[in-house]
């Protein structure tokens, strides 16, 4: 099986096994050996968890050397919107731009029109969708994962809209390669991003196509850099008004309300915070919010203006983002007349259908599988039941999956092995004498 | 010549009347059951939503019920046995949007009238009797190759 790109890292130097991790993954995908933490690759959702967790610094956020991407002939940013809402008042937009430029991006796309074109597919979609509800949209790489792997059978739920920034991507480079006469694969497209998960979904889509876009950078990389430029720029920068950036409101209102307002008149829900977001599913998977027509879920509490490679506190980001709507028009007739342009001639369904994830390679056939299941359940009476987690795995029912298809052993568990236990003594007790 | 299909797996569950606080246990245990099995996604999901209707069609109406839930090497049948008030007219209580649900089972987010038909659209074989009075048998098959 080829191995998944993650967005996370664990520093085996660094990890001294204190298990917090593991307790925190809601796809059980760690499993902690002789004192060091490891990932089973087809159960990691990439949602960061583990990272917030762990005590000793010892996980990272992947970053994806952009190196390759800076040799392209000409560097187009993609600014998420949540970029516009992390710097202190006083600092505009057009010097946010200018700062991006300032670290070597040729030109900054701003992607209002793909919002705008989203927007009216989605109304479109969610109209004429027969069922199965509610639809799901995919925009948070995270929930789309969690479905692949947690709840496979609501993979059909999944709206099929690409997001805003593929299609952004794809739009930025046909538009800079045409201005400029040369191939579209000489202009990089990369994404300026609140979290992780969407550089990794760029590296490594969810559909197991090929991104529009050519990379991903956090926010927090870029921002002491605007940040820097912004505060020695010309005045006259920080008098460009906001209206001739982003033309209308709609920038911004995915970020702060979601598709409230685009599905008026349906039955809609937005989600956030993984939790409950699993929460929800939980019911979703048996039938029971067959009546709503369409569940926007996040894995960030509060959505992606609290990704974790945003900077500002969440609170103060969401008031810029406030008044950022405020000083905007709610409809421009230049947005209006690129989605009247583009909608009809455009593709803006996702590269590949989306199909869940497979967790385990050749299993056997059914009776060798629920051979299995049982042999786990036998086991599972005779463990303590205590989800201590020393045995390195985060409960004792995996303890007793993994012990039934052969990924551990049952003297893991220090209830039956003293052995275990002067082993587990000498890992954690070693520097304490 | 009859060839009887091999019970593979068979659990048996408990179902309390008019308890919501644990309803929808049992198919949870059941999707997790079947997830571990790695059965395909979608008869999962059937046999999740057919489970849990079931689940609900006891824990609303009924005193007591059980749920068998037995896999065989072709099929998964769900059985349900309660004791309770009986359907008096199957055939209408089969229609979408009939339902005897009170207004507290309403507001529950229940009774809307889909429970039967939507475990006859789930399931590939459906078998239901009723003794006015006494209780409700039934029985939904998912055949494990009607997807294929």
């Amino acid at each position: 099986m080829r191995e998944i790109t993650h967005a996370f890292k664990i520093d085996r130097d660094k990890c001294r096994g204190k298990l917090a991790c593991m307790g925190r993954c809601p796809t059980q995908a760690l499993r902690v050996k002789d004192g060091k933490a490891e990932v089973i690759s087809e159960l990691c959702i990439d949602c960061g968890n583990c990272l917030k967790a762990c005590p000793s610094g010892a996980i990272s956020a992947t970053t994806h050397s952009l190196k390759a991407v800076w040799k392209n002939k000409y560097k187009v940013a993609v600014p998420s919107p949540v970029l516009f809402s992390q710097f202190p008042d006083g600092i505009s937009s057009a010097q946010i731009i200018e700062g991006l430029k300032s670290i070597g991006f040729d030109a900054v796309y701003i992607l209002s029109v793909e919002n705008a074109l989203v927007n009216k597919a989605i109304r479109e979609f969610v109209a004429q969708w027969k069922g199965p509800f509610p639809l799901i949209p995919p925009y948070c790489p995270v929930i789309v994962r969690l479905i692949q792997v947690a709840y496979p059978g609501m993979i059909g739920q999944l709206l099929p809209i690409e997001v805003q920034r593929e299609l952004a991507g794809r739009e930025a480079k046909r538009k800079y390669a045409k201005m400029l006469g040369i191939s579209t694969d000489e202009v990089a497209a990369i994404h300026v991003t609140p979290c992780q998960a969407k550089s990794i979904s760029i590296v490594e889509p969810a559909e197991g196509a090929k991104s529009y876009l050519d990379g991903g950078i956090g926010i927090s990389d870029v921002y002491n850099a605007i940040l820097t430029y912004a505060q020695s720029s010309k005045e006259s920068e920080s008098k460009i008004p906001e209206k001739d950036i982003f033309f209308s409101a709609e920038m911004f209102q995915g970020v702060l309300r979601g598709q409230r307002r685009n599905l008026h008149g349906f039955h809609y829900i937005p989600l956030t915070g993984l939790r409950n977001v699993i929460h929800v599913f939980d019911d979703v998977e048996k039938g029971k919010m067959r009546l709503v027509d369409f569940l926007e879920c996040y894995a960030c509490w509060g959505g992606c203006t609290n990704g974790n490679l945003t900077v500002d506190n969440f609170y103060v980001a969401r008031s810029k983002l406030h008044r950022l709507v405020t000083e905007l028009p709610e409809k421009s007739p230049v947005i209006e007349a690129e989605v009247e342009k583009r909608y009809s001639s455009q593709d803006f369904f996702l590269k590949a259908p989306l199909k869940p994830r497979s967790i385990k390679g050749d299993m056997g056939n059914l009776k060798e599988r629920i051979k299995r299941i049982k042999e786990a359940e036998a086991i599972l009476t005779t463990l303590p039941g205590l989800n201590c987690g020393l045995c390195g795995a985060p409960s004792c029912k995996a303890l007793a999956n993994d012990i039934a298809s052969g990924e551990a052993k049952k003297t893991d568990c220090i209830f039956f092995s003293k052995d275990r236990l002067d082993r587990l003594r000498s890992i954690y007790l070693t520097n304490k004498k | 010549m009859t060839v009887y299909s091999e019970e593979l797996f068979k659990r048996v569950f408990t179902v309390y009347g008019h308890n919501f606080d644990t309803a929808g246990e049992t198919s949870t245990e059941i999707k997790s059951i079947l997830k571990g099995l790695e059965i395909d996604s979608d008869i999962i999901r059937r046999a999740l939503v057919v489970a849990f209707e079931a689940e609900m069609n006891v824990v609303m109406y009924a005193n007591i019920g059980t749920v068998s839930f037995v896999i065989t090497d072709e099929a998964i049948d769900i059985e349900v046995a309660d004791e309770g008030p009986g359907i008096p007219d199957i055939e209408q209580a089969m229609q979408e949007g009939f339902s005897t649900a009170s207004d507290e089972m309403r507001e529950k987010g229940f009774g809307f009238g889909m429970g039967l038909p939507n475990i006859k659209k789930n399931s590939d074989v459906l078998k239901i009797e009723s003794d006015v009075g006494k209780g409700t048998k039934l029985l939904a098959r998912i055949r494990l190759d009607s997807n294929a």
